[in-house]
């Protein structure tokens, strides 16, 4: 669902723009970039004929072949280790930077659980040792300049966009932002205020208690399955965040990416000039176990006095260097990818069950990430529902796909690879996170083969050994006195009481 | 474009390096119309070789009548559906039990609307025959053909969406298969047929439950607006109520679609890896002979100036949300660039004054913002939305946010305050080009509600000439009491 306001420019990310829905989509835009990153490529376009006079057949047109090339990004390695990957282009007179560090909430402790993302907040909202947060504030907007941090599980974001003009005013309170912040008391408090406001919220909304409650069950014990509590986010301390800063921001943990309208040695200059003298640091980084991949099936119920239920059920899933990756995003994308897929077209399409259905696999970079299957129904379908996502799952590991099931999937794929490079920003940043997390060489040049060798055998095989429908965690937030039938049918049920002040 | 840049960079006075940026836009948006009315916005960019493509039909929800609330939402899924020849193995077989479903279906809801005084045998009968009947025409769908053909020529982000003022349908799709798009799009325009549609109303209805009967947000986004406009299709839900959706047929879609989706109510813009001159041939080629519709007739009926204070609360199983929205007149009126620089002043980040006040000083929020709402076309709200932070109440953030209205009736806007937005505008206008759809989504929809694209380039001169004078003069006007509406989620008794 778009949330787009009727005003001429969308304005800074930093207030929430509510769900408020001015627009109502025939589907649900794809979220996940890494999720559709991947790789097309012309040769698989068939070449066309002459050019017909006449309105063509869309189910028998054929083309010229497409020209395409991955953009060419250049990395440099500054002295002090951090590298930086850099694309001009000069079309807009912007230039934009991200940067990734090794760090995230899976290195905070149990008793902390927060830190990370709080620490991500603080970072720039709360200045630097030498522009305090109002400044910092008011000369950024003064000149439309902005700089934004966050930090995930597995890596911090730092980010800015400017001008080009006010290129090297940003840049240097970019760098005071990552190097020396100033977490400045009065904003981490807010920061911890927000937080807190953000646990007594977390349950308004059905479909982000449903996420959550998978995600919990399915990393249950481990950094991934936590989350943050009134408790855990009061035991955080300002020092806290500091000493967060400190050991994990320095440059060889470091990797930038810059794209727009710049000159590539001034900019180079200037980045050794702002960095040279930052030093590194050598505590090693804390151990995180790998999550538990024994699979056990659950079925868990939280009671909402809603019409329609949340669906949500997965397992352990595979990380991205699963050599089955390309088989696993074929079969993704046959099982539960977009409109042609076979979730949305029984589920939806058939029987009118659903606005929204999908599944797929999310590849872990760090550790393993999840298989999510997801919809919402009516109440009084809720059984109905959740036995027909079963059964196609289940389907997906019983016999091989069509041919045209195949081709489809495996030209889509292909063929749409270019549009992860329409934007400058876009390819360097990818660029940059191919390295952060150690994809191998050669991974987007080879992705499109690599699709291109799957066969139907190939989809079968990963699906009996990746799907596994009989130890999914069951997730369902609805009201289970209007449920066609109980949710006992799949199992011994678990109830989750909700709660907003832990 | 390198010139263009050159030009921003040597320029020293932002104001005067604004309007040359803004001329590289003007320059860049090549237009054509064809015969039959519809208008074609191009712009050629080699980043990558990639075109966007969006057409912007000039109907939306407030062009529904009372019975046809829902309607133009329901028709923007149901134009997923094919053809005469996509979508289908046989549509000379198909059409007589598509006919028949239709029959079938309207005597099922004419029995179903006498509620009490309906016959449930009769009910159980017609659902029955419609579920056989619609069995039987599954036998010549080919589902989903528009996207799987898309889709297997590597389309991305391929959909569609209604709003108050228009519906748009989009595809990003390789720049080697811009004919494809122009094939497709040309026979949905002529030869749409609406098969499975009572199914795809069960879908509707999924997405109506899952954006607003189960997000509490979102129903007292949808009850707010109900209750601002007491006459303005503004205020009806673009999805409809539910029992409005439970009774629109195919035949009223039909009637709908045959009337305004034509050529002369649509706008295309195809921004990417294209030669113009090659682009209007081929869409004179596809579209050039269909015959144009119906335009879309103004909506006739004014919203009454409103009498007093109305407050609506919605209570749900949520924490409290609040929104304050005022009745304002909307674009190209003079007013609507003064509503749009209030708006930067109070939510446009860090340093705007509501931000500054509710959230960093008072702590009585977490977020606040504002815009305009809910359409553009006719006139609509400047609305405030703010999440309390607990222990604060509604009603405390709602008196601090009068304060701050207050504060513009009576301060004058600095000359820096304008400057800011100034800035930011300028930065705005080169970054809404930075991609395909973003820029064919501002072409299209200012096209349609502002009635030239142009205004994207003269938006900045305008907000330029905006004196603090008449920031006062707009606040004292509009932000009354008597013309003000107040939504607020209220947490259910007994919630935790």
């Amino acid at each position: 669902m778009s949330s787009i306001s009727n005003r001429l420019f969308s304005k800074s990310t930093l207030v929430r723009l509510a769900t408020f829905a001015f627009l109502l989509a025939v589907g649900i835009p794809e979220a996940n970039a890494f999720r559709s990153s991947a790789i097309a490529e012309a040769k698989v376009d068939a070449v066309r004929g002459p050019q017909a006079a006449a309105p063509a057949d869309p189910r028998t047109m054929t083309f010229p072949q497409l020209k395409f090339q991955i953009p060419k990004t250049e990395r440099v390695q500054l002295k002090n280790g951090m590298i930086v990957y850099l694309l001009q282009d000069r079309e807009l007179p912007i230039v934009n930077l991200t940067s990734y560090l090794n760090v995230g909430s899976i290195y905070e402790p149990d008793a902390k659980v927060g830190l990370a993302s709080l620490t991500g907040a603080t970072l720039r909202s709360g200045g630097t040792l030498k522009t305090p947060p109002e400044k910092l504030d008011r000369e950024l907007e003064f000149m439309a300049s902005s700089i934004e941090s966050g930090m995930n599980a597995d890596n911090a974001n730092v980010s800015f966009s400017t001008l080009s003009r006010n290129l090297d005013r940003t840049l240097t309170l970019f760098a005071e932002v990552v190097r020396e912040p100033a977490f400045d008391p009065a904003r981490f408090e807010l920061a911890k205020s927000h937080a807190i406001e953000g646990i007594r919220r977390q349950n308004d909304d059905p479909k982000g208690v449903a996420g959550r409650e998978l995600t919990r069950a399915i990393y249950a014990g481990h950094p991934l399955g936590r989350i943050p509590t009134v408790a855990t986010v009061n035991a955080i301390t300002r020092d806290d965040l500091i000493a967060f800063h400190k050991r994990y921001f320095y440059p060889a943990n470091m990797i930038l990416a810059v794209s727009g309208d710049f000159d590539r040695t001034d900019l180079l200059r200037k980045l050794e000039a702002i960095f040279g003298d930052w030093p590194n640091q050598s505590a090693p980084f804390p151990v995180v176990p790998k999550p538990n991949e024994e699979m056990t099936p659950a079925v868990l119920h939280v009671q909402k006095e809603v019409n329609q239920s949340v669906i949500r059920m997965g397992h352990i899933g595979i990380d991205k260097n699963n050599p089955d990756l390309y088989a696993i995003k074929v079969m993704d994308y046959i099982l539960g990818g977009g409109f042609t897929s076979r979730l949305t077209q029984e589920i939806r399409s058939n029987q009118g069950l659903a606005y929204n259905v999908d599944a797929y696999f999310d590849p872990g970079r760090r550790f393993k990430g999840p298989f999510i299957a997801e919809t919402e129904t009516k109440v009084e379908s809720t059984a109905r529902t959740i036995k027909l996502l079963e059964s196609l799952i289940t389907g997906m590991t019983q016999a091989e796909v069509s041919e045209a099931e195949l081709q489809l999937a495996k030209n889509a794929i292909i063929n749409s690879f270019i549009f992860a490079f329409e934007k400058s920003s876009a390819v360097v940043a990818q660029q940059a996170r191919l390295e952060f997390y150690g994809y191998p060489k050669g991974y987007l040049d080879n992705y499109r083969d690599n699709i291109a060798r799957v066969t139907r055998a190939d989809v079968l095989r990963v699906a009996k050994q990746y799907l596994r429908p009989d130890a999914m965690k069951l997730v369902v937030v609805g009201d289970e006195k209007k449920f066609d039938q109980p949710l006992s049918v799949f199992g011994k049920v678990q109830e989750i009481k909700l709660n907003n002040s832990k | 474009m390198k010139s263009v840049a050159r030009c921003l960079v040597a320029l020293a006075i932002l104001v005067n390096a604004a309007t040359c940026f803004a001329q590289g836009l003007a320059e860049r948006v090549q237009e054509h119309t064809l015969k039959n009315g519809m208008k074609l916005l191009m712009v050629e960019r080699h980043n990558s070789p990639t075109v966007a493509a969006w057409i912007r039909f000039k109907v939306g929800s407030v062009d529904e009548r009372s019975d046809e609330r829902g309607l133009a939402h329901l028709l923007e899924h149901m134009l997923f559906k094919g053809t005469k020849t996509l979508g289908t193995r046989d549509y000379a077989a198909e059409k007589p039990i598509l006919d028949k479903i239709e029959a079938t279906a309207q005597q099922l809801m004419a029995e179903k609307v006498k509620r009490e005084q309906a016959d449930p045998k009769k009910i159980e009968k017609l659902t029955a025959e419609l579920a056989a009947l619609e069995k039987e025409a599954e036998k010549y769908v080919v589902k989903e053909e528009f996207a799987d053909i898309y889709s297997r020529n590597g389309g991305s982000g391929y959909n569609a969406f209604t709003s108050k003022d228009g519906t748009t349908y989009l595809i990003n799709i390789p720049a080697n298969k811009l004919e494809l798009w122009a094939a497709i799009e040309s026979d949905r325009m002529q030869n749409a047929v609406l098969r499975e549609f009572y199914t795809e109303r069960s879908v509707v209805m999924e997405e109506r439950r899952r954006s607003y009967d189960a997000e509490p947000e979102g129903k007292l986004w949808e009850t707010f607006l109900a209750d601002a406009f007491n006459a303005h299709p503004n205020g009806q839900p673009t999805i409809g109520w539910m029992s409005d959706i439970e009774n629109l047929t195919r035949t009223k879609a039909e009637n709908f679609l045959h009337k305004y989706y034509a050529p002369n109510n649509a706008i295309v813009a195809i921004v990417g890896d294209i030669d113009p001159q090659k682009t209007i041939a081929l869409v004179e080629r596809y579209f050039g002979a269909i015959k144009p519709g119906t335009p879309v007739p103004p909506v006739a009926v004014t919203e009454p100036e409103q009498s007093g204070e109305k407050r609506t609360e919605v209570i749900g199983d949520a924490e409290p949300e609040l929104m304050i929205g005022y009745h304002k007149p909307t674009l190209p009126a003079p007013d609507d660039y003064v509503f749009d620089v209030i708006d930067m002043l109070l939510t446009n980040g860090r340093t705007s004054r509501l931000y500054k006040k509710l959230v960093l000083e008072q702590k009585l929020v977490t977020s606040v913002s504002s815009f305009g709402a809910p359409g553009s076309r006719y006139p609509n709200l400047f609305i405030i939305s703010a999440t309390p932070r607990a222990p604060h109440t509604v009603a405390e953030v709602e008196q601090a946010i009068y304060q701050e209205l207050e504060r513009l009736k009576t301060e004058p806007m600095t000359h820096e305050e304008l400057q800011q937005i100034l800035n930011q505008l300028e930065f705005e206008e080169s970054r809404q080009m930075a991609s395909n759809g973003g820029l064919a989504r501002n072409l299209t929809e200012y096209e349609a509600i502002a009635g030239t694209w142009r205004y994207l380039i003269e938006h900045r001169q305008r907000v330029a000439k905006i004196t603090p004078e008449d920031v006062m003069r707009v606040a004292k006007q509009y932000f009354t009491r008597q013309n003000r509406n107040v939504g607020y989620l209220t947490k259910a008794e007994g919630g935790q």
